[in-house]
């Protein structure tokens, strides 16, 4: 359920790469992780908790991210993500393939 | 699994399924938490906080879920379906008790016969790098020879000759017998007579003292002084003496050293061997015509270094021809060649092992066709639970999987009482099995037999598991929730169980055929004439060993006095002796001429059998021409011979052969003894009742006296009654001769059945076992059909129909599934039997009668199946059946 009426939910396919470009920048958890995609795209996007937590799952499986428990500022314990060296190399693989995408569309929508 | 991080990730999962949920709990609360707190900074109450961050996420244990599903639940559900297993199969004790001992039979069953598959064929020789050794074998084909002992003087210049042999040792085959005396009673000891270099050769170390030495294969004396013990003699005769090397003990008359003792479970190539002795021949028999001429040891080398088996028998063959042109008196014939030794070893015991493999192979086809059938019935009966589930959304894979364990299950619990079976039935068949019918008689199971189990319990877990699985997975819940509905899966499981039923019958018939032609073929042998009649004669064998008996006049005299005394016992009709009593082996074989035949003809094999005179008398072998030996026929008195009904009918065809004369030369010259022919006697088997007759002569035993001989006592009442004093009369005699077994010849008789019987009896007990359940599976079924048919027989009784009419709808039906699967099993059994070829006696493989009578019986078998739930159905009051429903 979108947190604000203007914010849109994150495409499922999409949302692999969004957690992969923002763990580029640093290790998160998952809060921060929903924090960040949402002020990065200026409130668009709006993370679904319940498919956040399943996606971290499947990409910690595929290998491209590793999780580890660590103490917050706040002196609190969170699992942290973190990209791995495979995670790295995807991210630019999944940006590439979403730009061809973008494209692809935006090509189809200037036909009418 | 995409890398071996994600693999990683996922066994972490699973195994720690419990602390992955606490993670996940509190990164989730984290979750929460952290949401609230924001939602208090932007300036909301507390617990209006919480609720918006609750709310926000959308449900917590949803998103439980779906972690667990990307975490991977399979071993999960695993154990979850492998719980709902047993559960349900708790819930009905009688199927889950029928269908794991149906199982534990066949998977028993299959355990047992394949740990000695195990131990024959498939568990390396216990020697030092086995795959090295080869057996050299010599050939003759003038005198049908193949793969024969070998002549000691070729084995030599091969061991001396071919380059890509190591090493070449020899052994007796078969192994001999030594008395040992001065400890006690006298005792026959197993004794393995090899070439010094024997133990080196093999790869075995002493485990206390020494092996034989390489140089203790001559000897000037002729007699062996040393002798290496067994580990099982060493324990049983000596008490496990850890200073038993240097004693000596006497061994035919001899003292000899004890120098070493062989490792535990050592017993090559003499199974159960209590002592090895070198050969210690004279070094002048190297150059001695007999050395070459005589075929008495198995020959067996290790390839040198490098050498493939192809290139040492091509330095072998040029050897071998090399040879022929060297000596052409006794090798012009002869060729040679090698087999890999325990290829060579296994030889003629494959054939019966393989064959009760495969037949408790059917045996196990048919149980798994039962259980899955028993499965299918259950599963009707759950029909509407599992409708039930799927309606409330359970996937069609998820039930399937879950019916697949179910099998699995049960094949899993069968396969553990069936290992418990089987270990018990190893013990049963090491005390069943004839003795030298495998090369071993100790099996075990071990981790290769109980991998074999595990795949026959995965597979049979699988395979009966299959049809019940396809039906939970492809129903369609709206027919079977329908009250009384009985749509179009009723009828496509019958397909399943009937083909179930199609199928164990056919494995049935092709199983209960096998046993069948057996049962035929071992009828015939039991009927066969050995020659002489066995009931009421006493054998015992009789070795003269000692330097005692160092002359013939004195075993003559011997032998004489033992016969003579016996014959005066009471009860006893007569006695006489023989070197090797008939059915018992054969003696040895020579070359003959016939005078008057055109110079160089000459005939090979002609079988030596030394007897004393009242021989034919006692054994009530007939004299079909001239006469039997007499006491007149004494060592200097003119050389005579009988000879067989197979030799006169060979070499005299239209002649009289009484009165004629032979030589056992190939080339007669001065010397040549020639033996007058003055009799033909009826033809005794020799080595077995599945072997026609050799040809034979019998010869006086005063002209050919030999220390080694079988007594022979014919008695008027029970043979055995007489052996206290047979016995008496030999310690009497000399009370340094040990006795060995005395057995009638009847028991000979039986013995040389043995392996047939074993084999036959096998099979037996498998058909039957399979005819059983093949019968309890046609009964499973139609009683299902009848059932199922009751309201329609109600009907049919009601409107008058008669009750054989209705009873013959069900018999038909069961009828048609005997006869399909009668007519499948025929065609298969067919090619099938044509394996049991060489194992027949005076039968075919597509035997007619055999052919006929086991489908009637099976065809018969399965309307009295299909008859009893036919009565049951058509009894039912037709009131009672209307309302069944």
């Amino acid at each position: 359920m979108p947190a604000a009426p203007s914010a849109a939910d994150v495409l499922r396919g999409t949302l692999d790469l969004l957690v992969l470009k923002t763990l580029t920048l640093a290790p998160m958890h998952g809060w921060g992780i929903s924090q960040r995609i949402q002020q990065f795209s200026r409130g668009v996007l709006d993370v679904n908790q319940g498919s956040l937590y399943p996606a971290l799952q499947r990409l910690e499986q595929k290998g491209w991210i590793e999780s580890e428990w660590q103490t917050t500022e706040n002196n609190r314990r969170a699992k942290y993500y973190s990209l791995t060296r495979a995670g790295r190399r995807a991210v630019g693989d999944e940006a590439a393939s979403w730009r061809r995408y973008v494209e692809a569309v935006e090509l189809i929508l200037q036909v009418s | 699994m995409t890398s071996i991080t994600g693999l990683r990730a996922r066994l972490r999962a699973l195994m720690r399924r419990r602390a992955a949920e606490r993670e996940l709990d509190e990164e989730l609360r984290f979750h929460i938490e952290m949401e609230t707190e924001k939602n208090v900074r932007a300036g909301m109450r507390p617990s209006d906080a919480r609720w918006r961050a609750l709310r926000d996420f959308g449900g917590v244990e949803p998103t439980k879920e779906e972690h667990r599903d990307v975490r991977g639940r399979w071993l999960e559900e695993l154990v979850g379906d492998t719980r709902y297993a047993l559960r349900t199969l708790r819930r009905a004790p009688v199927l889950a008790t029928a269908a794991i001992l149906t199982l534990a039979l066949g998977i028993g069953a299959n355990a047992t016969i394949f740990s000695a598959v195990n131990a024959e064929i498939l568990r390396p020789l216990p020697l030092a790098n086995p795959s090295r050794l080869v057996m050299l074998w010599e050939e003759n084909p003038e005198k049908n020879w193949h793969q024969q002992v070998c002549a000691p003087a070729n084995a030599f210049d091969w061991k001396e000759q071919v380059k890509a042999f190591q090493d070449v040792a020899l052994y007796f085959e078969g192994g001999g017998q030594t008395t040992m005396t001065g400890e006690g009673l006298p005792q026959i000891l197993k004794t393995a007579g090899v070439t010094g270099n024997f133990f080196d050769l093999v790869g075995v170390r002493a485990q206390l003292g020494r092996v034989l030495t390489p140089d203790e294969t001559w000897s000037v004396s002729g007699v062996a002084r040393t002798a290496v013990i067994s580990d099982h003699f060493w324990r049983e005769r000596f008490a496990a003496d850890p200073r038993i090397v240097g004693r000596s003990i006497r061994l035919d008359g001899q003292p000899t050293e004890i120098v070493g003792v062989a490792p535990r479970g050592f017993s090559f190539p003499v199974e159960g061997a209590d002592i090895w002795q070198p050969m210690a021949w004279k070094p002048e028999f190297r150059d001695q015509v007999f050395f070459r001429r005589a075929h008495f040891v198995r020959a067996i080398a290790r390839l040198a270094p490098g050498a493939t088996p192809e290139a040492a028998d091509a330095q072998l063959q040029t050897v071998v021809s090399r040879l022929k042109q060297q000596y052409p008196a006794t090798n012009k014939y002869m060729g040679a060649g090698l087999t890999p030794l325990h290829r060579f070893l296994i030889g003629d015991t494959q054939l019966p092992l393989f064959v009760l493999l495969a037949a408790v192979a059917l045996l196990l086809l048919i149980a798994c066709a039962n259980v899955g059938n028993l499965l299918l019935v259950r599963a009707a009966g759950r029909e509407r639970e599992v409708a039930l589930r799927l309606t409330l959304g359970a996937g069609r894979g998820r039930l399937a999987k879950q019916a697949l364990t179910e099998s699995l299950v049960l094949s899993v619990l069968g396969g553990v009482a069936g290992v418990g079976l089987g270990v018990a039935g190893t013990r049963v068949l090491e005390s069943i099995l004839p003795p030298g019918m495998l090369r071993t008689s100790h099996f075990t199971v071990d981790w290769t037999v109980l991998g074999y189990v595990l795949a026959i319990v995965l597979g049979s877990g699988l395979l009966f598991g299959i049809a019940p699985a396809l039906w939970a997975g492809r129903r369609s819940p709206a027919e079977s929730l329908k009250e009384g509905g009985r749509g179009g899966d009723t009828r496509r499981m019958r397909r399943w169980t009937e083909l179930l039923v199609v199928g164990e019958v056919a494995l049935a018939v092709v199983l209960t055929l096998g046993a069948g032609l057996l049962m035929r073929s071992f009828r015939e042998l039991v009927r066969v004439d050995p020659g002489f009649d066995p009931r009421g004669v006493l054998e015992t064998r009789i070795v003269l060993a000692s330097q005692k008996y160092d002359s013939a006049a004195r075993v003559r005299l011997f032998f004489d006095e033992l016969l003579r005394r016996t014959a005066a016992l009471p009860g006893v009709v007569g006695a006489a002796a023989t070197r090797v009593a008939p059915l018992a082996g054969t003696t040895y074989t020579s070359d003959f001429v016939i005078a008057g035949r055109p110079a160089g003809e000459y005939y090979t094999e002609i079988m030596h059998r030394p007897v004393t005179p009242d021989y034919f008398r006692v054994m009530h072998v007939p004299i079909r021409r001239g006469r039997a030996f007499t006491a007149a026929d004494r060592a200097d008195a003119p050389s005579v011979v009988i000879i067989n009904e197979q030799v006169a009918a060979k070499y005299f065809k239209g002649q009289d052969p009484v009165g004629q004369r032979l030589t056992f030369d190939k080339v007669p010259n001065d010397s040549s003894q020639w033996s007058t022919i003055v009799g033909v006697a009826g033809g005794e088997r020799q080595q077995a009742l599945s072997a026609e007759p050799l040809t034979e002569v019998y010869i006086p035993f005063a002209q050919e006296p030999s220390q080694g001989m079988s007594i022979l006592a014919r008695t008027s009442g029970d043979p055995e009654s007489i052996g206290p004093a047979l016995r008496r009369i030999v310690s009497e005699l000399d009370p340094d001769i040990p006795i060995s077994d005395m057995r009638t010849m009847e028991a000979i008789r039986v013995k040389s059945l043995a392996r047939e019987r074993f084999l036959m009896t096998m099979l037996v007990i498998f058909a039957a076992v399979g005819l059983l359940l093949a019968v309890i599976g046609v009964y499973g079924v139609l009683a299902q059909v009848a059932r199922r048919r009751t309201r329609e027989m109600g009907i049919r009784i009601a409107l008058g129909s008669p009750i054989g009419r209705v009873r013959w709808l069900v018999v038909r039906h069961g009828l048609g599934l005997v006869t399909l699967g009668v007519g499948i099993g025929l065609a298969v059994a067919l090619i099938a039997t044509r394996g049991l070829g060489a194992l027949l006696y005076h039968v075919a493989p597509a035997d007619p009668v055999t052919f006929v009578a086991i489908p009637l019986l099976l065809a018969l078998t399965g309307v009295v199946a299909a008859w009893i739930p036919a009565l049951q159905a058509s009894r039912a009051d037709p009131a009672i059946a209307l309302r069944s429903e």
